[in-house]
C-alpha cells in the first residue's frame, strides 16, 4: 500500500472534499481518500499493484479538479 | 391543551418572525451550503430544484424542533431559571456574526483562511454516513446548525422557555416547546423557501448574493451584540431616533419627565414606549414596566449597565429599582435580541 498526498486547489466547499473522497468507493484499488477543503488537500492510499497515481489523478479530473502530487 | 395551542398560535405569529431575525443567519448558511453543492454538482442528479431547495430547510427545522422539544423536557425537569446574562448573549451574538462573515469571506474566496470557518466532519464520519445514507451528505449542515439555533434564541422563544421551567414537568415543558417550534416553522419555511427560489432565478451570481446576505446577516448580529451590551451608538439605535415610529402612540401616563423618580415604561409588541426616559440623576429611581397583551421579544426586558435581566407577564407590572445614578449617565436599555431599544437620561 502507498500513501500519496495530493494539492487540489480548485475545491469550492465542503461537499467538493466529499466528492473526492467517494473515489474510495469507486477506484478499484483505492483504500481510502482523505479529502480535506480546509487545507486543500488529499491524501490516498492504494494498491501500486492495482493502480497508478496517473489513473487516479484522471479520476480526479473527471469530477472536474486538478489534483497535483506533493512529494 | 389550550396552553398547547396558545405556544403554537405564539409561535406562528410572533415567534417565527421573531425567531428568524435571531436564527436566519444559521439558516442561510444552511441554504448556502446546499447551493454550494448544487453548483458543485452541476450535472446533479435527477430530483426537481423545489425538492433541492425544500430539503435543507426541512432538515434544519426538523432538527430545531428536535432540539428544542428535549431542551423544553429539561427546563421543565430543572424547574427553575436558567437565565443567559446579557453578556453571554452578546457574546455569542458575536460569534454568530464573526462565523456568518467567515462564511461569507470564504465563499467569496478571499482567502483560504476563511475556509476554517466551514464545518468539515472527520472523513470517518462522513464515510460512515455515505455508506449508510449513499452519498447524502450534504443534510449535515443543516441539521448541525438547526441545532445551533439552540444557543440563540430568540426574545419569544425565552418567554416561552419562562413558560416552559413555569411547568416544574418535562413533559409539559417539551410539550409547550414542541407546539411552539412546531408554530414558528411554517414561517421560517416560507420565507426561506420563497427567498431562495427568487433568488435561484439570478444562479449565475447566487453565491455572490448568498454571501452578500451573510454580510448583512452579520452586521445585524454584531448590532444586536452591541445593544446587548448596552452601547450607545448601534445602528438600530440610530434607526429608532431617525424613523420615530410609534412615537405617536404613546401612553399618557408615560409622556412626563418623572421629577420624583417613579417612571413608567409602556412595553408593547413594538417595543417600548417612550424610548427615552427622563430620569433625576443622584437619586434612586424605580421604573415600572407595564404589559397588557404583549407577546413579542419587547418582554424580555435587559438594562446591560445594571446586569438586569427579566422575561415580563404577557400582561402585568414589574417594578425595577434603579441605583442613584451621576447626572449626565445615559442608562441604554434593551429587548434581548437587541432589535427594540430606548434609554434613561438621568438629566433632572
Amino acid at each position: 500500500m502507498k500513501k500519496q498526498q495530493f494539492r487540489v486547489e480548485d475545491m469550492h466547499c465542503v461537499n467538493c472534499a466529499m466528492r473526492l473522497q467517494e473515489l474510495e468507493d469507486t477506484l478499484p484499488g483505492v483504500k481510502s481518500v482523505d479529502a480535506s477543503y480546509r487545507t486543500g488537500k488529499m491524501v490516498v492510499e492504494y494498491d501500486e499493484a492495482k493502480i497508478k497515481s496517473d489513473q487516479i489523478l484522471q479520476a480526479v479530473r473527471r469530477l472536474g479538479y486538478t489534483a497535483v502530487p506533493e512529494s | 391543551m389550550p396552553e398547547l395551542l396558545v405556544a403554537f398560535i405564539t409561535g406562528f405569529t410572533t415567534g417565527g418572525l421573531s425567531c428568524m431575525a435571531v436564527q436566519g443567519g444559521l439558516l442561510a448558511t444552511s441554504i448556502a451550503n446546499q447551493i454550494e453543492s448544487d453548483i458543485t454538482a452541476k450535472a446533479g442528479r435527477n430530483e426537481s430544484r423545489s425538492f433541492k431547495i425544500a430539503l435543507p430547510i426541512l432538515l434544519f427545522l426538523v432538527s430545531k424542533l428536535t432540539v428544542y422539544t428535549l431542551l423544553g423536557a429539561l427546563l421543565g425537569s430543572l424547574g427553575q431559571v436558567l437565565r443567559i446574562t446579557p453578556l453571554a448573549q452578546a457574546i455569542l451574538q458575536f460569534a454568530i456574526a464573526l462565523f456568518m462573515l467567515g462564511n461569507a469571506l470564504r465563499m467569496l474566496n478571499v482567502h483560504p483562511i476563511f475556509r476554517y470557518f466551514s464545518f468539515e466532519p472527520p472523513a470517518a464520519v462522513t464515510r460512515f454516513i455515505r455508506r449508510k445514507a449513499k452519498g447524502e451528505t450534504t443534510f449535515l449542515t443543516p441539521i448541525l446548525l438547526g441545532a445551533l439555533t439552540v444557543l440563540i434564541p430568540c426574545g419569544v422563544t425565552q418567554a416561552m422557555m419562562a413558560a416552559a421551567i413555569a411547568t416544574g414537568n418535562p413533559l409539559s415543558g417539551a410539550g409547550l416547546m414542541f407546539a411552539f417550534t412546531l408554530g414558528t416553522s411554517p414561517v421560517f419555511f416560507a420565507l426561506a423557501y420563497f427567498a431562495t427560489r427568487l433568488g435561484a432565478l439570478l444562479e449565475k451570481h447566487l453565491v455572490r448574493i448568498t454571501a452578500a446576505v451573510l454580510i448583512l446577516l452579520s452586521i445585524f448580529a454584531l448590532d444586536t451584540g452591541m445593544n446587548l451590551l448596552g452601547a450607545r451608538f448601534t445602528l438600530t439605535r440610530l434607526a429608532s431616533n431617525v424613523i420615530p415610529v410609534g412615537e405617536v402612540a404613546l401612553l399618557p401616563n408615560a409622556v412626563q419627565p418623572a421629577a420624583d423618580g417613579n417612571l413608567v415604561l409602556n412595553v408593547v409588541d413594538k417595543g417600548y414606549r417612550p424610548r427615552t426616559l427622563h430620569a433625576p440623576a443622584d437619586l434612586p429611581v424605580t421604573l415600572t414596566l407595564v404589559t397588557e397583551d404583549v407577546y413579542s421579544c419587547s418582554r424580555a426586558f435587559l438594562i446591560p449597565a445594571i446586569d438586569y435581566g427579566v422575561i415580563l407577564d404577557a400582561t402585568g407590572e414589574k417594578i425595577v429599582d434603579i441605583p442613584p445614578q451621576a447626572k449626565g449617565t445615559v442608562l441604554p436599555f434593551t429587548c434581548s435580541m437587541g432589535m427594540y431599544t430606548g434609554k434613561i437620561v438621568f438629566d433632572l
